[in-house]
């Protein structure tokens, strides 16, 4: 055997196993996109109508750019909030920022829906938040505002996905070279100069990376919304999960995934372009 | 380095920083602090403190073996993600390896797409193929997922040695598997570890994925989930609770293992 027949023999044992198990998984469900349901039966007749039925139907397409919306308030929400604790920890040194960044991160590993259904608890009308509200004067009597709504569909979703967007701010501030800060010092910039100048755009990547991993992670979300989004908290997973469930209609659930995994991958790749074009 | 100008965006932050914080970890708190008392109208009652519900869920058969489910899974599917891992990072490593970009891409794309397209991709393949779903195409769903973790500390690890270790090895007339044996597992064990806790974490809480191909087994958020629909008792803050002392003591031994490595990346700028 050549030495060129190895390498593809090689390719072809290493690669089995990601085509295997990633790349063919992708590809069928987005050929069983093209087919139909009837009677309970999937049949393998390839035409276009679910796409149709999904940009041709308001339910939909609604549904679909009211998540996106959702997602974006999210992502701003996250950096809202995010950026400034991503800030503080880094301008702390030593043991406290450690400790710090390791509090920030470490509900990323707390379990998901544990901290679904404790949100759940605290939002609602005998909840926490209602009594502390109460117990303050700020409200006179325990209100419905938090909960089974789209609004407890933003809270809940930025509370499970803000350590996302904290890290790789951190990260992007951690990479700026020191003397840069102190070069701008030196040349007589004020703080507030210096991080409009350097800080802030050198931080951009990584604020960036955090927000759209927000983005993609709540897109297809379809546990929180079901949870505490009751009637009015309808998001596009959760059309997607009832078609693979009581619906079952597989192909339609498959073709609004298709869409969906366009516009994640589409978001992914803007993510790599602009981290690979600001990198100092 | 702090001057006037910084000093209040500075406390704002720190002020921020310990309100997201507290809203962060008050469901850890708060779900802890419901499954030993009872509290009405705002009121803690202290004097129903009881270890009771920890109890009764020793003596929930189903709790239990969604809990054996859940370390099966996570074990084998941390097993198999590192056993791929290692050898996809090593196939990657050499440049002119064939399709070495497309590899990686695949690898990254399960942890990078949102969990549903991975769920619903391989409940959809598994259909189409006729296999049942239960604990195995759980596992698959999961090695998938952890591979991108497993692949991406040990391809780091390996790329940040030097290539004349490996020279020194071949002319000191090691073989291959001698050298692999006795130079490379060597200094990827660090990793290997620190791959395997963070397999095992995100393994332990994964939903997502699960949901899709589970069938009609129960894996312990799963468990929970159903649990949860059918109300608030007790017994599921204490269950809560447990859940999240295990991630909490899993995610901490993860920071402790990736810490120096972090440190000595802080010392090199």
């Amino acid at each position: 055997m050549t030495g060129h027949a190895k390498r593809w023999l090689l390719f072809a044992v290493v690669a089995a196993l990601p085509v295997l198990f990633i790349l063919l998984p992708i590809a069928s469900f987005l050929i069983t996109s093209f087919f139909r349901v009837e009677g309970g039966v999937i049949l393998a007749d390839p035409n276009l109508s679910n796409y149709g039925a999904f940009f041709g139907n308001w339910t939909y397409l609604g549904t679909f750019l009211g998540t996106l919306w959702l997602c974006l308030q999210v992502v701003l929400l996250s950096i809202a909030l995010g950026y400034p604790v991503a800030w503080f920890i880094w301008r702390r040194s030593g043991t406290v920022r450690y400790a710090l960044l390791l509090l920030a991160v470490m509900p990323l590993f707390m379990s998901y829906i544990v901290k679904l259904y404790t949100l759940r608890a605290m939002l609602g009308l005998n909840g926490l938040l209602n009594q502390m509200l109460v117990g303050i004067g700020f409200l006179d009597g325990p209100s419905q505002f938090f909960l089974f709504n789209q609004r407890a569909v933003l809270i809940t979703m930025t509370v499970i996905y803000l350590p996302f967007v904290i890290l790789p701010i951190f990260l992007s501030l951690e990479r700026i070279p020191r003397g840069l800060l102190s070069a701008s010092a030196d040349l007589g910039a004020g703080a507030f100069d210096t991080f409009r100048r350097i800080v802030l755009p050198l931080s951009l990547p990584g604020t960036i990376a955090g927000g759209l991993f927000a983005f993609v992670l709540a897109l297809g979300d379809f546990v929180t919304p079901q949870m505490v989004g009751g009637t009015t908290g309808f998001t596009i997973g959760r059309v997607i999960w009832s078609q693979f469930g009581l619906a079952y209609n597989w192909p339609f659930g498959s073709a609004i995934s298709a869409v969906l995994l366009a516009v994640a991958l589409l978001i992914i790749g803007l993510g790599g372009y602009a981290a690979s074009r600001r990198r100092v | 380095m702090s001057s006037r100008g910084e000093r209040i965006p500075e406390i704002l932050a720190g002020f921020l920083t310990v309100l997201v914080l507290l809203v962060l970890y008050a469901p850890v708190l708060v779900s802890a602090l419901f499954s030993v008392v009872t509290i009405q109208r705002g009121t803690i009652l202290w004097e129903t403190f009881s270890l009771s519900s920890y109890a009764t869920l020793w003596s929930n058969s189903s709790v239990l073996q969604a809990l054996a489910n859940t370390a099966i899974v996570a074990i084998a599917s941390a097993a198999a993600a590192l056993l791929f891992g290692i050898a996809l990072a090593f196939y990657t490593r050499s440049e002119n390896a064939i399709g070495r970009r497309s590899i990686e891409v695949l690898i990254y794309l399960p942890f990078l797409l949102p969990p549903i397209v991975t769920g619903l991709s391989l409940l959809v393949t598994t259909s189409a193929l006729g296999v049942g779903r239960g604990l195995f195409t759980v596992i698959i769903g999961h090695t998938i997922f952890v591979l991108a973790v497993a692949y991406r500390l040990v391809s780091t690890r390996l790329a940040a040695l030097p290539p004349s270790l490996l020279e020194a090895s071949a002319d000191l007339g090691a073989s291959r598997w001698q050298t692999l044996r006795y130079v490379l597992l060597p200094h990827l064990a660090s990793s290997i570890v620190t791959g395997a806790i963070l397999a095992l974490t995100l393994s332990f809480d994964e939903t997502l994925i699960s949901t899709f191909v589970a069938g009609d087994q129960m894996t312990l958020p799963l468990r929970l989930w159903a649990m949860m629909r059918v109300g608030f008792t007790p017994e599921i803050n204490a269950l809560v609770t447990l859940v999240l002392i295990t991630s909490i003591a899993l995610a901490l031994l993860a920071a402790w293992r990736l810490k120096p490595s972090w440190s000595e990346a802080d010392s090199s700028d």
